[in-house]
């Protein structure tokens, strides 16, 4: 449900987080940002109890297509989000009190052969979230638009700004 | 609302692009020697799409051209020198337009720029991998093909509000609609521009036919078929894409034509995505050291 935005005070600490990166802060006064999903996908990962959050910003499905590389594991979902969680494990979350919202998967326009890293992403996260028994409480994918994401690590809040619309809670 | 169909207006408007204040000190600094690494500066100025068109369309005016058109930036350094090179960043920077949010299309101060570097980097990586084009000029290609977009943007027509509100429920893409609305669409801005300025018909051809590749001319199809595959990827990745981003249509005949399989384009991101955060920080800045 979109509720009016009354998310974060001024004197809060963003933490940006940058493409094919992960970060978690143990601190209920800072927020994680990541500019720019496009077919991105955003994760945010919360434990309500213990105030930890981490944002995850994946690129790709797989790493498994570029097995001959020296790969950032959070450049891929299958990676980067096994990779999320143990280190808020390590920071003291419990795995069942995470809660995760997902943004981005941006998609072109219809095209059976190219350009389909949103779809794809999508699925990946879908996949991944049934195997590790994720507790997935908002998705906010797909379409064709832009998005930018904020995580209020003191309520696990996250806002939404798309271009040109006005900001939303998730 | 202003009026729609002003195409002269928006062409007139455009007299300089706008480019990113971090560069000139270091680039005042590389030019004012008598020793200047041309390499160097070949570098800066590559990464800012003002300057970059700026310099080239200079060394290809009346003024200084000759019988060879300039269509690289290292040539146009060569034949510029580097007192005129100052002239033009220092003109080009001060009398910049960034400062203000354009309208029209969503944009963050910067983003034409950030993503204008992205098509750049992955048209040069295409480039490089598939031989389709000379990688130098696929990344000149990559960086001026939207132009028309921003003037456009600058014109600052209310009724891009318009288009905004009528994207995708009237009209499927971007294109039909500033082609019904306005009359005419940014690819015929970019193709006015690039030809007052007297850009090569290659370049021309790009930023004409760059969103639908398969009716450009045949001897410069490569090139536009490669800134369509490296303008698309580049939206997927988010940096600075627009409101319109998402809204075009792929050309798969083109792209299959030219050889590109999707397998392969996304096997190259990794690459791609360390190149560009050379240049771009996770906050968005673009940095140029």
């Amino acid at each position: 449900m979109v509720k009016a935005p009354q998310f974060v005070d001024d004197h809060m600490r963003t933490i940006i987080v940058g493409v094919a990166d992960f970060k978690f802060t143990t601190d209920p006064s800072v927020c994680l940002a990541t500019y720019a999903l496009g077919s991105c996908l955003g994760i945010t990962f919360h434990d309500e109890t213990r105030r930890i959050g981490g944002l995850l910003h994946a690129m790709l499905p797989t790493a498994q297509l570029h097995k001959e590389q020296k790969i950032r594991e959070t450049m891929f979902l299958d990676t980067g989000i096994p990779k999320a969680l143990n280190t808020l494990v390590r920071a003291g979350a419990k795995k069942q009190d995470i809660r995760c919202k997902v943004f981005g998967g941006a998609q072109l326009m219809a095209t059976d052969n190219f350009f389909r890293i949103g779809s794809k992403n999508i699925d990946m996260f879908y996949k991944i979230s049934q195997e590790l028994e994720l507790d997935v409480v908002a998705w906010e994918v797909s379409g064709r638009i832009n998005r930018t994401i904020k995580l209020n690590n003191q309520t696990g809040e996250v806002i939404v700004k798309i271009p040109t619309k006005p900001e939303f809670l998730r | 609302m202003k009026a729609a169909a002003d195409f002269q207006t928006v062409v007139e408007m455009t007299r300089s692009i706008p480019c990113a204040p971090a560069i000139l000190p270091k680039l005042l600094k590389l030019t004012e020697g008598t020793s200047s690494d041309l390499g160097e500066l070949e570098m800066l100025i590559s990464l800012d799409t003002g300057l970059a068109t700026n310099v080239l369309r200079t060394a290809n005016s009346a003024y200084f051209a000759n019988a060879q058109r300039c269509e690289s930036i290292a040539d146009a350094i060569l034949r510029l020198g580097s007192k005129t090179l100052y002239r033009i960043a220092a003109s080009t920077l001060t009398g910049r337009w960034l400062v203000h949010p354009v309208r029209g299309y969503g944009w963050e101060p910067g983003d034409l720029c950030k993503h204008s570097l992205c098509v750049a980097i992955c048209a040069e990586t295409f480039a490089k991998s598939m031989h389709l084009a000379d990688p130098s000029t696929a990344y000149t290609a990559g960086l001026i093909h939207d132009l028309g977009k921003f003037a456009l943007a600058y014109a600052n027509f209310s009724v891009l509000d318009d288009i905004a509100s009528r994207v995708p429920d009237e009209f499927g893409t971007w294109r039909e609609a500033e082609m019904a609305i306005l009359g005419y669409d940014s690819m015929d801005v970019t193709k006015a521009l690039l030809e007052n300025w007297g850009f090569p018909s290659t370049f021309v051809s790009v930023g004409y036919y760059y969103s639908a590749p398969s009716g450009a001319p045949e001897q410069d199809k490569m090139l536009v078929t490669l800134i369509h595959a490296a303008k698309h990827l580049a939206t997927q990745l988010g940096y600075g894409v627009g409101v319109d981003g998402f809204y075009s249509n792929p050309d798969e005949s083109a792209l299959k034509d030219a050889g590109f399989r999707e397998d392969e384009m996304d096997a190259a991101i990794p690459d791609i995505l360390t190149a560009i955060q050379r240049f771009i920080r996770a906050d968005g800045s673009v940095h140029f050291t």
